[in-house]
């Protein structure tokens, strides 16, 4: 560039000597990157990549994920309850089933209403067929 | 290409392709091909840029946002035609010379260069290494001179490439490396000895 050659002779420190600062500059390496500029470089180079896949979460990640279906950490409370009743039952081997209740429910047999008392008051008259036809006749006409 | 299915390179072997063959390896989805070039590319763009800026955060964004834009380009290069490295550089400075614009809020081309500095301001440098004797000496170049250095000097664009970054005429660009350059051998006065050059 012919403008540069006008440049003067600053005291002591002229054109050639300038051009030998710029050619060593030219010349050397540039410093190695900071490792964290350099790891965020890389991800956005992946971000950015083709056909680029989301990474596959690790192991925490999926677990807080399926959490989340069954409704999160409070859920657990009522899993672990669950969980330790039945290895309660499993140890405490309760037997048949009316043993269970009666075991939970002292006495709840006992206060169940026979069906007889759910009869209505007419229990124990017998009604014959026809009698029984002709009522049933009359509630539908 | 997803890139499950992408070959693998091994660091030799990486090594040893081009940036033009990276960046095709890097668009087929592998992701060694990234690392290799960024590590190749990005400390010349970032120094370039910290020289242009004298700020290296604002450096960094540039180099960020100069790379990305080569990854988003590399699905469409076309391997044998520019290297990605100066395609690479031509997007820095443009970056670069944007932000310079914005920094002083109007075209850079309409202020007037302030007054020289004046030379005290790099007598208090002490370091000896030639390296950062000129770079500080570049910092304290006004800002149009040091972006025209730069530009011409160590990165060997020509002036029209220049003018075309820096929204100026030819002429400009050559004033502004004329003057650079003066002002750098006024600032770097008396260290000639300092820096080894021998009388």
């Amino acid at each position: 560039m012919t403008t540069d050659r006008r440049t003067d002779d600053a005291g002591g420190f002229d054109d050639s000597l300038l051009d030998a600062l710029f050619a060593e500059a030219r010349d050397e390496a540039p410093a190695p990157l900071a490792q964290a500029f350099e790891a965020r470089l890389v991800t956005a180079a992946l971000a950015a990549q083709p056909g680029a896949m989301a990474p596959r979460p690790g192991w925490l990640a999926r677990f807080r994920a399926m959490l989340a279906d069954v409704g999160g950490a409070p859920s657990l409370a009522g899993m672990g309850v669950a969980g330790l009743a039945g290895i309660w039952i499993g140890f405490a081997a309760p037997g048949s089933t009316s043993d269970l209740v009666t075991t939970f429910w002292q006495g709840a047999a006992s206060v169940s209403p026979s069906v007889s008392d759910w009869a209505p008051a007419t229990s124990g008259e017998t009604l014959a067929l026809g009698e029984l036809l002709t009522l049933i006749g009359d509630e539908t006409q | 290409m997803p890139r499950d299915t992408t070959e693998r390179m091994t660091a030799p072997e990486s090594e040893s392709l081009s940036d033009d063959a990276l960046l095709g390896r890097y668009a087929a989805g592998d992701a060694s091909a990234a690392r290799v070039l960024v590590d190749r590319l990005a400390p010349r763009i970032l120094r370039l840029a910290t020289r242009l800026l004298q700020d290296r955060a604002e450096a960094e964004d540039v180099t960020q946002e100069a790379l990305l834009r080569l990854w988003q380009i590399a699905p469409r290069w076309e391997a044998g035609g520019a290297q990605p490295s100066t395609w690479l550089h031509r997007v820095a400075v443009n970056l670069a010379t944007d932000r310079l614009r914005r920094r002083r809020g109007v075209d850079f081309d309409s202020i007037d260069e302030p007054d020289d500095p004046a030379p005290a301001a790099v007598e208090t440098m002490i370091d000896d290494d030639r390296r950062r004797a000129l770079d500080q000496a570049l910092a304290a170049l006004p800002e149009r001179q040091r972006v025209a250095v730069v530009l011409r000097h160590l990165e060997g664009l020509t002036n029209p490439e220049i003018g075309a970054a820096m929204g100026i005429g030819v002429e400009a660009v050559e004033s502004l490396t004329a003057r650079g350059k003066r002002r750098l051998a006024q600032l770097l006065e008396g260290r000639r000895d300092e820096l080894g050059y021998d009388r």
